[in-house]
Formats: structure tokens, C-alpha cells, sequence
């Protein structure tokens, strides 16, 4: 299936219609009137959520005009298989390391998310990719840890290696 | 001659050993963080801003932009040899400098591009050199009605001047706003819009949104488009890079026009990436003779070039005298400002001269640097981007990550970065503006506390905004950028239609 770029206007004018509306029904629930020492706390956020739901309909509008002109041509896909494929297992990829990265610190999900990719994705023999991986990883201790003293998200494998 | 002492002052300040380290460390960063896809100015300047916290802030504003120079440097050298612009305002860089390198041309066209680029950063520090004492009494004359006026001002010539569909701008601006506002607000001490979730008690920081937009956004245009980087041999050749210096005083009307539109597009703001398109279109309208842009013509690279470093720079007067960025960096830079406990504005002049002074006299040292460096060091940072995709790629996710936890050691911004990444994706894809949702971020607040101290000023009167000659002409000015270019723009496609019908 390709995504076209009506459907994705669509989605995205929807999402910041929603995220204005957000704004609003947060506001709301502060206040967003005046009293004697001027706006209330969601008075602000009231505003320029009204502005944001607005600008929203706006682009939805313009979305269904321009895809009403375009009439029977065929409009430009926003995504084609391959690009749609390429993103996917990129993102699956991302969303796999902040798992790790969460469970078992930045090191190690650094070190086998650069593995992992430079392994299936680049094709390189595996001992090269792991120590690609690694040497990643103790590249960011030294900068950071090392140098400027910067502590950075651990998991329960570190303390084992002596590292806190 | 009262600027020039305090320039002579602020190049002994800016000119000490260690100083001097920072500037060529920090171009060379740049490099990197320019020529890396993924890794642009804003969020290369956001990923180094927790390691400031060591330094003190005129080491550590000479490092950042020192960062920023070096990444408009490094913009432009994968925009000729590898057709590939590292940073958005280096888009208008590949219509003829990568048709020049393609011809066999590359150390004339990268020449070119580093030259223009210097003496556009040169135009730039000048006018804050002659201007700088100037803003900053003019801003002294400021309440909070007019700060808000100011603001005002940014957000519209945003919308006004952008080159994105106005409405797109807006939802930009206004998404920024509200993120803004998250968390506890300082004014009434309320805590707003976090939803029962605690992890957003502390508010969204603009840090964590502009590397997720910025980095992880600009990585998935990269994977989208399949990764391919055709490249351009890069070899420096002296005597070609000597023959091209020789060549540049025929291009001065260029240079001057380019300066000119960037020095502009600088101070109001418009940004660098509007600039260079501008100088490109003006450029190539204005010309009479020779061959058509688009093919190699040496005023295709010089206009954008000269505008889009005389813009980087100019960029730096209204953040440091108003505390307005008019670029998404110099919003990055002015957040890091104002973490290090610095407030940007007038009083910034009059309390801390050494580290405004030592910043403009270090912009004159850093970009000379700059351009030295680039030259000699064009090839091996070239060589960056024939490392495989499948190895630089996560390594610049992971630096990613990285960065933003340690903006402030909290998990819950990774998944903020991974949010905003898709967000980055989107937006640029459907050609939604990301500068203007970073800067009401950093603005937001400040915009928001200068409305609120006018309301209470006049009793919740928006006549306030009227009430002086100052004030309302600021007013003036920003409704007419907001209104007028569309309406030019409509008036001459009305005028145009009027022969077909």
C-alpha cells in the first residue's frame, strides 16, 4: 500500500488539531479567564490553543482542496513500498534500542544496536560489527564518564564490571 | 570609537591560548556535526550544551558558535561534492555548486563557497560590531509591552516571511507555544497541562525537542531516500584554490547584494535558509550574460553563501540585545544562555561586556579560522560520508540518545526524543517550518510572563500595545510583516492571471 501525501496532510493537520485541543481542555480545567491580577494560569495556553485547533482546520481545508484539484491525476505517493519498508525496520530498530537502552543502559543498547546494524544491515562479519560496537560505546565512556564527568544511564550489567 | 575600544577589549579577551583551543576545536566539531547527516547546527549546538556546564560562559558561548561556524562550513561541502545540503540553509549551496564539483571543478566550487561564506560571516560581525552598542541602549528604552511587542514581531515575521504556506508556520509556532507552557508556570506557580503524568512536572525542555526534530528527523528523510551518497572526488588543489581568491573581486555586486539580503534577514528574522533561497532567486534574476544558473554559474554559489553566513551571524544582535534569536541555533544558543544564568537583553551589555564583547571579537577570529581550517581539512571530513550508512547511522542515533539524557539525566526524554524524531520526519516531509516551533519554545515563557506583566499593567486593556510611539510602531512593523508579503505576493499573482483570462 502507498501512502499519499493528502493522506498524510490529513493525519498530520488531525494530530496538531488534537494536540490544540489538549491545550484547551487543559486550560479549562486551570482557568482561563481574568481576575483583578490579570489572565489566569490557562489563559495562555487557552489562547494559543484555539489558534493552533484554527491553523489545524485550516491546512485540513487546504489538504481537501488540493486533493479535490488534483482531481484523477495521480497524486504524489508519500511513501512507496521500499520507502515505507526502509523506514519501517529503521524505526522498529530505534524503537527496539530505547527498550534496551531503558532496561539495560545506554552501553549496552548502544553496542548492540550498532552490532545489530552494522552486522544484518551492512553485511560485515560479525566479530567486526561487535567490535565496531563496542568500541562505540567505550569511545562514550571515556568522553563522557572520562572526561567530563557526566554519569550516563546504566543497567544492572555495569555494576557487575566494576563501572557505577 | 566607543565600539572599537570595547572590540580591542573583547579581542584580548577572546584571543588567549585556551580560546583559541575552543575555536579550533569547536569548527572542527562543527565540521563533523555539518558534514554528518542527522546532525545539523541546532541540535549539534543542543547535543554540546550539557558539557558547557564545566566552563565558564564566555569559553563556553565561543565554543558553541565556534560549533555553529564550522557546521555552515560543513553544510556546505557535502552540498557540492555529495549534492547532499548537511544543513537546510545550504539547500540553495547545491543548484550550481554541485553541478561546478561535477565538472570537474570541486576545489573552485568549494573555494568559492568557503570564501563567500567567510566574508558573509565578516559583513555579519561588522554590522554587530557597529550596531551593537546602538541596540542596546535602543533596548534599554524597553518595558514588558514592548518585549512583547518584540516577540510579536519574531513570530510574525516567521509566518510573513517564512517560505513555508503561512497556516503550516502558524501550527509550528503555536505547537512550540503550548509545549512551552507545560509544567509549572512561573507566574502563577500553577503546574499546567502535564495531565496527572509526573514526568512532565519539569516542563518539555526545547533541548530534548530539538534533537529529536532536528537529528532523529533528519535521519529518517536520510534512510528514506535509500542512502546513496554519490560523491565528488575532493582533493584540495592549492594553486586552483589560489586562482579562484584571484577570481572573487569580479563577484562584488553579488557579494554586496548577498550581504546586504543576509544582514537583513539576520536581524529581522528570517532566518539563513530564507536568506539563501532569496539571495539565489535575486541572484539569478538579476542576471544578464553567461551561462544559466543551475549549471555551474559561480554567482550560484557565491548568493546563497554570502547570505547564509551574513545571516548566521547577524543572527547573534537580536538574541544577544533583545534576547529575540532569529535562527533556530541561535534559539539553542540563547537557551544555553540563559542555563549558564545569563539573561539575554540590554543589561546583558552593560552588566557582562566581556563575554558579549569577547563573543563578537571571537566571531571575527572563529570564522577566519574557520575558513583556513575547511580547506585544509575538505577531504578527510569528506571521507566521513563514505562510512557506511548501516555503522555512521546508529552511531548518530545513539549520540542522539545520549545527548538528551544528559540534558537532565531524566529516561523519560528518550521517548520524547523518539516522539519528536517522527514529529521532525513529518513535518519536514509536509514542509512544516521546525524553526519556528523551537523558537517559541525557548520564547514561550518569556513571551507569555511579557504579556502577562502588560496586562496588569493597564487593567487587561490590549490597548497597552498601542499606548506608546515605540511600542506601536514595533506593533506596526510586525502586523506589516505578517500581512504584507502574502499580500504582495497575491497582488502579483492577480496581476499575472489578468493576460491569460
Amino acid at each position: 500500500m502507498t501512502v499519499k501525501v493528502f493522506h498524510a496532510e490529513l493525519g498530520t493537520a488531525i494530530a496538531t488539531g488534537l494536540l490544540g485541543l489538549a491545550g484547551v481542555i487543559g486550560a479549562t480545567e486551570l482557568g482561563h479567564g481574568w481576575t483583578e491580577s490579570g489572565p489566569e494560569a490557562g489563559y495562555f495556553p487557552f489562547h494559543v490553543g484555539l489558534i493552533l485547533i484554527g491553523a489545524s482546520l485550516w491546512n485540513l481545508v487546504a489538504a481537501f482542496l488540493k486533493h479535490r484539484a488534483a482531481g484523477s491525476d495521480p497524486e504524489e505517493p508519500f511513501l512507496d513500498r521500499d520507502k515505507a519498508r526502509r523506514l519501517g525496520v529503521f524505526i522498529a530498530a530505534l524503537l527496539v534500542f530505547v527498550i534496551v537502552t531503558l532496561t539495560l543502559g545506554i552501553y549496552v543498547g548502544s553496542t548492540l544496536y550498532i552490532t545489530w546494524s552494522a552486522w544484518r544491515q551492512g553485511g560485515y562479519r560479525l566479530p567486526l560489527a561487535l567490535g565496531t560496537g563496542a568500541g562505540f560505546a567505550v569511545a562514550l565512556y571515556l568522553i563522557f564518564e572520562a572526561i567530563f564527568r557526566i554519569p550516563l544511564l546504566k543497567g544492572p550489567i555495569e555494576p557487575l564490571l566494576g563501572i557505577y | 570609537m566607543e565600539n572599537f575600544d570595547l572590540l580591542m577589549h573583547g579581542f584580548g579577551i577572546a584571543i588567549t591560548p585556551m580560546h583559541l583551543m575552543l575555536m579550533v576545536g569547536g569548527v572542527l566539531m562543527g565540521l563533523i556535526v555539518g558534514v554528518l547527516p542527522g546532525l545539523g547546527a541546532p541540535n549539534g549546538v543542543s547535543l554540546l550544551i550539557p558539557l558547557t556546564f564545566a566552563l565558564d560562559p564566555t569559553s563556553a558561548i565561543i565554543l558553541l558558535s565556534s560549533i555553529y561556524w564550522g557546521a555552515l562550513f560543513g553544510g556546505s561541502t557535502t552540498s557540492i561534492l555529495f549534492n547532499i545540503p548537511g544543513e537546510p540553509s545550504s539547500v540553495a549551496t547545491t543548484f550550481d555548486g554541485y553541478p561546478m564539483a561535477r565538472s570537474g571543478q570541486s576545489t573552485r566550487a568549494l573555494t568559492l563557497a568557503f570564501m563567500s561564506a567567510g566574508f558573509g560571516a565578516l559583513l555579519g560581525v561588522i554590522v554587530i560590531t557597529l550596531l551593537a552598542g546602538w541596540a542596546s541602549n535602543f533596548a534599554l528604552k524597553f518595558g514588558a509591552p514592548e518585549y512583547f511587542a518584540v516577540y510579536f514581531l519574531a513570530f510574525a515575521a516567521f509566518i510573513g516571511m517564512g517560505s513555508a504556506a503561512p497556516m503550516k508556520t502558524l501550527v509550528s509556532l503555536a505547537a512550540g507555544l503550548l509545549l512551552a507552557s507545560v509544567g509549572m508556570d512561573s507566574v502563577t506557580g500553577s503546574i499546567r497541562l502535564t495531565f496527572g503524568f509526573e514526568d512532565l512536572l519539569g516542563g518539555i525542555s526545547f533541548l530534548v525537542v530539538v534533537i529529536g526534530l532536528f537529528g532523529i528527523g533528519e535521519l529518517l528523510s536520510t534512510v528514506q531516500e535509500g542512502l546513496r551518497f554519490r560523491g565528488v572526488a575532493s582533493k584540495i588543489d592549492l594553486r586552483d584554490v589560489f586562482r579562484t581568491i584571484a577570481e572573487l573581486p569580479r563577484y562584488w555586486a553579488t557579494y554586496l547584494r548577498s550581504g546586504a539580503i543576509g544582514i537583513w534577514m539576520g536581524i529581522t528574522p528570517g532566518g539563513p535558509t530564507a536568506a539563501s533561497f532569496m539571495s539565489y532567486g535575486i541572484a539569478r534574476s538579476s542576471s544578464r550574460k553567461g551561462a544559466p544558473f543551475g549549471t555551474g554559474r559561480p554567482e550560484g554559489i557565491v548568493a546563497p553563501e554570502t547570505a547564509d553566513h551574513s545571516a548566521g551571524s547577524c543572527a547573534m544582535l537580536p538574541m544577544l540585545a533583545l534576547g529575540v534569536p532569529s535562527s533556530a541555533t541561535a534559539a539553542v544558543m540563547m537557551g544555553g544562555l540563559m542555563i549558564w544564568g545569563l539573561t539575554p537583553g540590554p543589561m546583558l551589555f552593560a552588566t557582562q561586556p566581556d563575554f558579549v564583547w569577547g563573543l563578537i571579537a571571537s566571531m571575527y577570529v572563529s570564522n577566519l579560522i574557520g575558513v583556513v581550517l575547511v580547506l585544509a581539512t575538505v577531504p578527510m571530513f569528506a571521507a566521513l560520508l563514505r562510512i557506511p550508512f548501516t555503522i555512521i547511522g546508529p552511531m548518530i542515533v545513539a549520540i542522539c540518545f545520549v545527548g538528551a539524557y544528559t540534558v537532565s539525566n531524566a529516561t523519560f526524554d528518550l521517548w520524547l526524543v523518539l516522539v519528536f524524531g517522527l514529529v521532525g520526519y513529518l513535518f519536514s516531509r509536509l514542509d512544516y517550518p521546525l524553526a519556528p516551533l523551537v523558537l517559541a519554545m525557548v520564547l514561550g515563557h518569556k513571551a507569555e510572563n511579557a504579556f502577562h506583566q502588560s496586562m496588569v499593567l493597564s487593567d487587561g486593556s490590549l490597548g497597552i500595545f498601542f499606548s506608546n510611539p515605540l511600542v506601536s510602531g514595533i506593533m506596526a512593523v510586525g502586523i506589516a510583516l505578517l500581512v504584507l508579503p502574502k499580500l504582495v505576493s497575491m497582488g502579483s499573482r492577480l496581476r499575472r492571471r489578468v493576460p491569460v483570462e
